[in-house]
């Protein structure tokens, strides 16, 4: 066996985030110059420098946090780090400057879990992430890592572990929300020796990146979640289907697998219980509905990753015509805690129909974009302005748009929803993987509905005609609305398509696809309607429907406008009020950029002046 | 046995079978596109949806397995409205002016479009209008006008393959002639590209279909449900009048097809239940339609060839007969009903002419037992085509054997398709037999093939414990039971075979053909090559000889004429007419039985003198000056003597078969291009073919598909010589 240097040695450690955010912000120069630094301090016997999974405070990567004083630094850049070692490391003065200031009049702050960011969230999931390096088995081991799975192991019966899962109210957090411990208990009931299980980390919504975190932060825990659950199924063959887009991910899973094999926690007469259990890394066709579980299952097979109609279900016809249990990535890292802290912990957090916590990724026009872990039931409002910061630039909140592209819109009124399984689809939206994407006032809730299904329709396989086509015929629609050619009688068009789509498709693809089309014209019938009646865009972003207009109460002639329009649309003399050719003006919006604040006299207004 | 209830209807399902089969079978209509009753169930079109109880969303009937105790409602208005909508989605992909028009019965009568809406967007220029299943469902719901904008995808039909023509904008993604090409024919050829609504049917990197694997069996056209996929020939001649049931003569499967008559024409030929090849699905129509079809008796006169009156040349002919008598030779061709060959033989026998035997090879033919063919076996092919020539045959092998079947393919020319075998064995020609016996009983290992040890051991393991059948083309090699667990089996592919050769022969046709005791040739659906000048030479058959001949006499195909034939099972099968001979044209036996009473003869049954001999093929050593082997190939693509490429030029291009094959290597060392025409050199004799130059062919061989001048130089050395154009 490898020897390893052993966490406990140093009497400082350097956490540096190596999440995907902050490795864009070039993390790793970051904590290639730490290291340097601190050798030429001779410190290097003393501190440690790690790299971590995602913290998931991406808005300020790249991160840097000490412990175990708990400071966090964030926005580091290579030149802040002579100063950060002599000053903090050296002399035990920890740096102002390079801390978190929530806004500028505030002081700042100092410790990680004093940051409102990380105040509310209650990791269970991402428990270990930030705190251990995820290509170091010893480390996991050392958080109380595989406890779990010896307890599985050797004190408990299969049949028991499905009890305990079952008990602790576990759902599926892929999407539907299926209960989990049901799912296992009807693939074990199948007859057959053969059988499979999957850990699906397709992973295809645009802006999500929970299961990617999971994987790339703790690999350890979904390899855990899944030897329990193989025991509980009876299975000695598993997949972990990751999305080709995510090598960093398949880099560690693959590194953790290879130290769970050596430390015999995998493979082989697994902790000298004779249970054998081998898990293998496929990587993804790179469609997003290669995450549908029957398009999943194809694609391993090495077809065309096509949905097929359900029943049968994976959990009677699977993998290669055999049982398979098919459960999400973050849905198999909440095992471990759940066998280790035992079901009645599980369960007393969220609500009375879903329990524990749920990853979201907060998107969009939010102050702290970033990964949130936090208990079922907690409220919109706190996940957007407690958490997130609120809106930026003093903006006003209008929706936010859950489950990702074929999810729904929330307005505003309900900020104060409980978020779980079921008051999320009552909304006419879903949880889904746990995509959040926020939009302020600025935003056209018919541009947003065609953008996401426009996605959906890219997305479709093209196998059944109601989500192939259908979607398609509500684009254009859409798109038409957008393009002031709206008619009479659009929205009942739609909603009749919409219905057809939800009910007619053969996969969860097609089935959701209308969702934000039916949740704004729910929460939002009157934008549509003023785009098809007064083809008038509320929010003024749809180009066609909007006009470039000079006010000519607060024009005060400067002349920068019409020197910067590319089009020579804009006429005026100096100190003279100017106008826009509207025949001429192509809508690129430089001059309402280039107007000086003291004026501000450039507006748009719809509907379109002719 | 399970009981369900459908639209309160009680109706029993047996087990494993889907909500629709029951619904079907009890009288109950669902709407379906993309289900085929012979293709594994797909649920892609969603027009069968039915409702559950117990179930909120509706499910497909197509993929809904019967369970004991469900509830179904098949017709309610949400169902209706429901596949409505989903039809109108699919119209709105598909050009439909015409399935909709109010005045669509003018067009029949105007023959044009009344609207002058673009012809090419309906139903009146589709080949497959009125057989088309879009046209039924949107009768059938009553759809009147269309919802949504229409979106013609604007591809160009690809005519780039011989027999069909693919119309992709009036494909409606349904998958069916993709299952069919995977499940039906493992031909693997068809797969969808794309995603959403830019998804298509096409092959692997869109080449054409002739790259991909093809059989051009045509299972795809047939099961297309639009007219997306088109038979070339017959694609204006719509829904037939009827169908004939008879059976494909052109090899020795003989499968049941069904002629499509209209107006008194065989527009085309489709499989009557189970599966057929390209042979019985893309050449029958052409051939009896053939433009070069002579279908009216000919005479040699003093001024040229000429029309004549069947009476005339039926007196020529039997003058001549009467006067050649017993220096008369009779060369036949195995394609012609059983009592056509018997009155061959007897006219033969009444004149004690001589009567040649018509196959390439001299193995006597032997009933290939396919009833005895089940379960695990190890089938051994040997220098055969499986794919290309019996593809019909590896299909039912396939299915006696549930798929668990081992296939070896040992065969020195084993081609790109054989890739259906579990190994693939190339030995170098003449070693076959010591393969099969290192595989099946004692025998050593045979070094002299050229297989490695390795690939011997892993066909070894592949057979262990199981029965083996050999198949194997006789026309080169003989192959004998090695051992109790093994039998053997010579694959002929010319029908009659067993009958035929029952009833005995004089002579091969080589003998025949270099006996100087013959004046007079009665050639009935042969082509060979003539060496000299006889006395006189009578030929009956559909097209012109390339030789010289006194009398021709216009013979109705197969597809013309009542009879029987004798398949490779020694099973006899019924020949019927679909339709009256063309022109004067006149079924063999007929023909014949008219010659005998023009000469007041007697047709009397009677048998030849000789049985067939089987005789081991000695291949001669190559040498410095015919450094190359040339491998005679029985050809089984080949009607009345002719080979089908000769006739139909969309055979030309599948098959290559007029060529001569050689490697890379062996091109390169003679200066030979592809299509580069080769005079190929051998003692006896030597002509002129172009090459074809192949990748997977072995090095110092010459193959070449059964051709006259070829025969007389089989298995013998020869070289090349680039030809002067
Ligand atoms: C279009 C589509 C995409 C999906 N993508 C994913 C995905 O990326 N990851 C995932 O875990 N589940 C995805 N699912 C859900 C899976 O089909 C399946 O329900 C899930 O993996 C089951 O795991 P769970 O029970 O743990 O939720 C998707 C479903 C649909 C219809
Ligand atoms: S609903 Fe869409 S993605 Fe799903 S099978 Fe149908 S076409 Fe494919
Ligand atoms: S002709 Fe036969 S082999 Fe060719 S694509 Fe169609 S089904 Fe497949
Ligand atoms: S070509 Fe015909 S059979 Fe094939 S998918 Fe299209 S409509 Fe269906
Ligand atoms: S396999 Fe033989 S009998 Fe069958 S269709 Fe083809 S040529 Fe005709
Ligand atoms: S026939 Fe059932 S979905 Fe097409």
């Amino acid at each position: 066996m490898k020897r390893r240097r052993k966490t406990e040695e140093f009497r400082l450690h350097l956490l540096v985030c190596a999440g995907t955010g902050c490795v864009a912000n070039h993390a790793f120069d970051i904590k290639e110059e730490l290291q340097k630094e601190i050798a030429r301090k001779k410190l290097s016997d003393e501190i440690g420098v790690v790299t971590t999974g995602c913290q998931g405070f991406c808005e300020r990567g790249p991160i840097v946090i000490v412990q175990p004083d708990g400071i966090f630094y964030q926005r580091m850049k290579k030149k802040d780090i002579p100063h950060l070692v002599e000053e903090h490391l050296l002399k035990g003065r920890p740096v102002k400057e390079l801390m978190y200031i929530p806004s500028p009049r505030e002081a700042p702050v100092p410790k990680m879990m004093d940051i409102e960011f990380f105040k509310h969230q209650r990791l269970i999931i991402l428990r270990n992430r930030g705190r251990l390096d995820p290509e170091n088995i010893d480390e996991y081991i050392g958080f109380n890592g595989y406890q779990a799975l010896e307890i599985a192991l050797t004190r408990m019966t299969p049949e028991r572990i499905i009890k305990e899962v079952k008990a602790s109210g576990l759902r599926g957090r892929g999407g539907a929300g299926f209960p989990t411990g049901m799912k296992w208990d009807l693939c074990r009931r199948e007859p057959g020796r053969i059988k499979y299980i999957i850990c699906n980390g397709d992973e295809g919504d645009p802006g999500a990146f929970m299961d990617r975190s999971v994987l790339e932060a703790d690999p350890h825990s979904v390899i855990e979640g899944m030897t329990i659950g193989a025991r509980a199924i009876s299975v000695h063959k598993g997949f972990v289907y990751v999305r080709s887009e995510y090598p960093l991910a398949v880099k560690r899973l693959k590194i953790a697998l290879s130290q769970a094999e050596e430390y015999g926690l995998l493979g082989k007469d697994i902790l000298g219980t004779n249970f054998d259990f081998d898990i293998e890394v496929v990587q993804g066709a790179g469609a997003f509905v290669c995450g549908e579980e029957t398009a999943l299952i194809a694609s391993i097979e090495g077809k065309v990753g096509r949905p097929r109609q359900r029943p049968p279900y994976p959990s009677e016809k699977g993998l290669w015509g055999k049982p398979t249990n098919i459960n999400n990535v973050e849905t198999w890292a909440n095992v471990p805690m759940i066998i280790s802290r035992g079901a009645k912990w599980f369960s007393s957090i969220g609500t009375k129909t879903s329990k524990g916590t749920k990853i979201f990724s907060l998107v969009g026009k939010i102050n702290n974009t970033g990964l949130v872990e936090v208990p079922m039931g907690i409220t919109m409002r706190e996940i957007i302005y407690d958490i997130g910061g609120g809106i930026p630039q003093g903006k006003e909140f209008k929706a936010v748009q859950t489950g990702g592209p074929s999810g729904g819109c929330i307005p505003k009124n309900m900020l104060d929803l409980p978020i779980d399984y079921e008051s999320l689809t009552q909304a006419g939206s879903m949880m889904g993987s746990g995509g959040m994407i926020v939009m302020d006032e600025d935003t056209c809730m018919v541009d947003v509905a065609r953008y996401f299904l426009n996605f959906t329709q890219e997305e479709s396989c093209g196998k059944c005609p109601p989500c192939r086509m259908g979607t398609k015929h509500m684009v254009y629609t859409l798109d038409r609305k957008t393009k002031g050619k709206g008619r009479e009688g659009d929205i009942q068009f739609l909603e009749s398509i919409a219905e057809n789509v939800k009910l007619s498709s053969l996969c969860g693809l097609g089935q959701t696809a209308p969702h934000p089309v039916l949740t704004t014209l729910r929460y939002f019938r009157d934008e549509y309607e003023a785009h098809i009646k007064e083809k008038r865009c509320p929010a003024l972003v749809c180009k066609d429907l909007i006009s470039y207009v000079i006010d000519d109460k607060l024009c005060g002639g400067c002349t920068v406008c019409a020197k910067n329009c590319p089009s020579d649309a804009i006429s005026g003399e100096p100190k003279k009020i100017h106008t826009i050719d509207q025949q001429k003006c192509t809508k690129c919006g430089i001059c309402i950029t280039v107007c000086p604040p003291k004026f501000n006299a450039v507006k748009k207004v719809s509907p379109a002046v002719k | 046995m399970m009981r369900i209830t459908i639209n309160g209807k009680k109706c029993t399902a047996r087990y494993g079978e889907t909500v629709l089969q029951v619904a079907q079978r009890s009288g109950i209509r669902i709407p379906t596109l993309c289900h085929h009753k012979d293709l594994s169930p797909y649920g892609g079109c969603r027009l069968c949806i039915v409702d559950m109880k117990g179930k909120q969303t509706p499910l497909t009937a197509c993929t809904l397995t019967a369970e004991d105790g469900m509830v179904i409602k098949t017709d309610t208005p949400r169902l209706r409205k429901l596949r409505r909508s989903t039809l109108q989605l699919i119209l709105s992909e598909h050009p439909s002016a015409c399935l909709i028009c109010e005045r669509e019965k003018d067009c029949d009568n105007f023959q044009e479009c009344i609207k002058k809406s673009a012809v090419t967007f309906g139903c009146k220029s589709c080949p497959q209008n009125n057989k088309c299943e879009l046209q039924d469902l949107v009768r059938d719901m009553d759809i009147k006008d269309l919802h949504f904008e229409f979106r013609y995808r604007n591809l160009e039909t690809q005519r780039d393959d011989p027999f069909f023509d693919r119309d992709y904008n009036l494909c409606v993604l349904c998958g069916r002639c993709i299952r069919a090409c995977h499940e039906i024919r493992h031909a693997h050829t068809l797969e969808f590209h794309h995603r959403g609504p830019k998804t298509l049917v096409g092959t692997a990197f869109d080449l054409p279909h002739l790259e991909s694997g093809c059989q051009f069996c045509g299972a795809c056209v047939d099961i297309c449900p639009t007219g997306a996929l088109r038979d070339r020939f017959s694609r204006y001649d719509g829904p037939p009048e009827r169908t004939v049931k008879t059976t494909c003569m052109l090899c020795s499967i003989g499968c049941a097809v069904d002629l499509n008559v209209s107006n008194g024409k065989i527009t085309c030929s489709t499989p009557h239940k189970d599966q057929i090849c390209a042979r019985g699905r893309f050449a029958i129509a052409p051939i009896v339609n053939h433009p070069r079809r002579i279908t009216k008796p000919l005479m040699k006169k003093r001024d040229g060839v000429i029309e004549v009156e069947w009476d005339e040349a039926l007196e020529c002919v039997s003058q001549k007969l009467r006067e050649h008598r017993n220096r008369t030779g009779f060369l036949f061709s195995p394609q012609l009903t059983v009592e056509a060959a018997e009155n061959i033989y007897a006219l033969g026998g009444s004149l004690s002419a001589k009567l040649a035997m018509p196959f390439l090879s001299n193995v006597p033919p032997r009933p290939l037992a396919l009833s005895e063919i089940k379960g695990k076996a190890a089938m051994i092919i040997v220098n055969t085509d499986m794919v290309g020539d019996y593809s019909v045959l590896l299909l039912t092998l396939r299915r006696k054997m549930k798929d668990r079947a081992t296939f070896i393919v040992i065969d020195a020319f084993a081609r790109p398709s054989d890739r259906f075998a579990d190994t693939v064995l190339k030995p170098n020609p003449g070693t076959e037999q010591k393969i099969v016996d290192v595989l099946c009983g004692p025998g050593r290992f045979p070094k002299e093939s050229g297989i490695s040890a390795a690939e011997i051991e892993l066909a070894q393991r592949l057979v262990k414990g199981k029965k083996v059948y050999v198949l194997y083309d006789p026309s080169n090699s003989v192959i004998e039971k090695s051992s109790k667990s093994c039998k053997t089996f010579p694959l002929f592919s010319q029908p009659n075979a067993l009958r035929i050769s029952r009833m005995g022969f004089h002579c091969t046709h080589e003998e025949m053909l270099t006996s100087k005791n013959i004046d007079c040739l009665y050639l009935v659906g042969v082509a060979p090559k003539l060496e000299r000048k006889y006395g006189t030479v009578i030929v009956q058959d559909c097209f012109l000889p390339d030789f010289d001949f006194d009398v021709f006499l216009p013979a109705a195909t197969f597809a013309e004429t009542d009879g029987q034939m004798v398949d490779i099972e020694d099973r006899t099968k019924r020949v019927r007419r679909a339709i009256e001979p063309i022109g004067r044209a006149m079924p063999d036996d007929m023909i014949v039985e008219a010659i005998a009473r023009a000469m007041d003869l007697r047709l009397t049954k009677k048998s030849g003198k000789r049985k067939i001999v089987t005789k081991r093929a000695t291949l001669r050593k190559t040498n410095r000056a015919y450094p190359l082997r040339l491998i005679v190939r029985e050809n089984a693509y080949t009607y009345r003597g002719k080979t089908l490429s000769a006739i139909l030029r969309g055979f030309d291009r599948l098959r290559h078969d007029r060529s001569a094959w050689i490697n890379e290597n062996t091109a390169k060392k003679f200066g030979l291009r592809d299509g580069a025409r080769a005079t190929i050199i051998g003692r006896r004799t030597s002509f002129i073919m172009p090459v074809k130059i192949s990748s997977y062919l072995p090095q110092s061989t010459v193959l070449v598909f059964d051709h006259p001048s070829a025969r007389r130089l089989k298995n013998e050395p020869v070289r090349l010589e680039c030809t002067k154009s």
